[in-house]
């Protein structure tokens, strides 16, 4: 519900290294529904310097219908602190934001009737200078995010330039599932042994 | 290959009696489900698909999401056929099952085969669609038996509406000879995106080309390498009668006539090796006789009209081949070729117009027949020319061995 304003100088205060969480997001898994182009949404993580700009694209809901819904998986689990939206003018700004926290496949029946994490009142932040605290108690441990907008300012769709999330990385991760050699038939060459490759006990490894 | 989850709605209503696609509209209907349930579980091993009814006793949900092909093929025996399609209803609740399935990294699918009338309007068809592309869902529809006048328009604003980036498609497949399956093996329903796996693409192949004409009358999925190994020497020809097309407007234009064969017969021989390994091996396990005599026919007319260096390409080929086992025939297609460089052009068509010496080659060839009469006529029309070349292979020729080539 607290937004807060940057406070200080920009140009003193290194506010781009704290806005710096974009780097652990996995781009390639980002998914967004009701977007009119498919895949707009990877262009709204970027550095702080360019939260105003436009030329990478930006995120545009369907004509008529405002609601919008983002599934961003980390790399690593992360902390999050605050969270930033830089919406469009002209009523095209999200109004309100609901987040979930790791779970994925929400679509918009699930995310319209379950209890959100956490809930905002947004205002309309061309300049990208609002940021809106997260209850740091509940966002520690996020390997994905999910951010619903369910409405905006009136305009016909809802258009978002730039999300910035602050906060720390940490170096674990929440599934270890990646490691393991997964095959729905045998293959041996995934399984040299080391009698193959040289000498030495064979083991599979 | 796409990781999808794939809903098949099958219209099994009244209307589905009908006769106009063989046997009748249901078991088309059937034929081409199995079909695209075949391919999308082949395409990629973690595909799922599950099949409802939009009809009979309702819309209902005959087998849930699963890569398990047995369990889908079986659900559909058994099915009645009656009453009336619910097209809305059976939409939601396919996206409801395709909601709850497993692997939430599926994309989402819905394949709907419409034979009846569309009684519902073109708005709700739009707001559905609608609902479907804010979901992320795609949307494939058959639109085959009942035509009134509305139903196509209907069907492509429904289309239209849920469709992004060209992942959804609509097939109208009217009435006609071709079985259903075989229309829609063509179509980007079965092909995917990216343009087809193997089964959709050489599937794809056999209904083109008829049951039986294959290319090379050899059928890829049964015998691959044999179709390459073909394929492969089909291709050869081609480049060398572009090779000697070239030749021949070079030397019209005034190279030396040495030069020019020596090295030609050079990238001839080179280019046999290769070949004649394959083909060596695979021409034993040529089944039919007539594709046989056919591809030679083809070579041996291609030699023709061509002249020298096609014809000391099938020669090389044709011979290289009998050469493989022995040692007799390899110095044979020595000295062929050795006549090549000395005298030019029409030497090679000599030395294969020896009717004995191919005679001798066709035997060894299985499933050739010198007998055959379109393989005598050709030798007939060979027989005119190389008096000179006759004697001085007369000396060398071998008897060609009739040993395990057959």
């Amino acid at each position: 519900m607290a937004a807060c304003l940057h406070d200080h100088a920009c140009e003193d205060h290194n506010c781009a290294a704290d806005w710096s969480l974009y780097n652990h997001i996995d781009i390639p898994k980002v998914v967004a529904l009701n977007e009119s182009v498919p895949g707009s949404v990877k262009s709204v993580f970027k550095p702080w310097e360019q939260r105003l700009e436009t030329s990478g694209g930006f995120l545009e809901s369907n004509e008529g219908d405002p609601e919008l819904l983002i599934f961003i998986p980390f790399t690593s689990d992360v902390k999050i602190k605050s969270i930033s939206v830089v919406g469009g003018a002209d009523g095209t700004s999200p109004s309100r934001m609901r987040v979930f926290i790791n779970r994925e496949g929400i679509d918009f029946s699930d995310a319209q009737n379950m209890q959100p994490v956490q809930e905002w009142e947004l205002a309309e932040n061309l300049q990208g200078v609002l940021e809106y605290q997260t209850r740091y108690s509940r966002f520690q441990g996020v390997a994905n995010l999910t951010l619903h907008f369910p409405d905006n300012f009136g305009g016909d769709a809802t258009k978002i330039y730039y999300i910035g999330l602050r906060g720390e990385a940490t170096q674990n991760k929440r599934d270890v599932v990646a490691t393991i050699v997964y095959e729905v038939m045998p293959n041996p060459s995934d399984h040299k042994t080391k009698s193959e490759t040289g000498g030495g006990f064979s083991h599979v490894e | 290959m796409v990781l999808e989850s794939t809903m098949i709605c099958i219209d099994n209503s009244e209307w589905m009696r009908n006769g106009d696609y063989a046997p009748s509209r249901f078991q088309a209907q059937a034929d081409a489900v199995n079909l695209i349930c075949g391919a999308k579980t082949q395409s990629n091993p973690e595909n799922t698909v599950g099949v409802m009814t939009m009809a009979g006793k309702g819309v209902r949900v005959l087998v849930t999401p699963t890569s398990d092909l047995g369990k889908i093929l079986a659900c559909m025996h058994g099915l009645e056929v009656g009453a009336e399609a619910n097209l809305a209803a059976a939409i939601q609740v396919a996206q409801l099952a395709l909601k709850h399935r497993q692997n939430k990294r599926q994309q989402q699918r819905i394949i709907v085969f419409i034979g009846s009338p569309v009684k519902y309007d073109k708005k709700v068809l739009e707001t559905i669609g609608k609902k479907l592309k804010k979901n992320n869902v795609a949307l494939d529809v058959v639109d085959f038996g009942e035509t009134d006048d509305e139903k196509p328009e209907k069907l492509e604003a429904l289309i239209s509406a849920v469709n992004s980036s060209d992942s959804s498609h609509i097939v109208h497949v009217p009435p006609g000879e071709n079985a259903l399956s075989d229309v829609l093996i063509s179509t980007p329903i079965f092909t995917g995106e990216e343009g087809g796996s193997g089964f959709a693409a050489s599937a794809a192949a056999a209904a083109a080309t008829g049951a039986t004409g294959y290319d090379f009358g050899v059928d890829p999925n049964v015998d691959p390498e044999l179709a390459l190994a073909l394929r492969l020497s089909m291709e050869e020809e081609r480049a060398r009668q572009e090779a000697i097309a070239k030749k021949a407007a070079e030397e019209s234009s005034g190279e030396t006539k040495d030069h020019a064969s020596s090295s030609n017969s050079d990238s001839v021989m080179a280019e046999a090796e290769p070949a004649s390994n394959a083909s060596a091996d695979d021409k034993r396990d040529l089944p039919k006789e007539d594709e046989d005599a056919q591809l030679l026919q083809q070579a041996l007319a291609m030699s023709m009209d061509e002249g020298a260096s096609g014809a000391a390409a099938v020669a090389d080929a044709a011979m290289a081949e009998a050469g493989a086992d022995d040692d007799e025939l390899a110095l044979a297609l020595q000295m062929s070729v050795e006549d090549t460089q000395m005298s030019g052009q029409s030497d090679m068509t000599k030395v294969f117009e020896d009717r004995s010496f191919v005679t001798s080659i066709l035997n060894s060839l299985p499933g050739v027949d010198p007998n055959d009469p379109s393989v005598k006529d050709l030798l007939a029309s060979l027989n005119g020319q190389g008096e000179q070349e006759e004697k001085k292979d007369n000396s060398d020729k071998p008897n060609t061995p009739e040993d395990g080539k057959n």
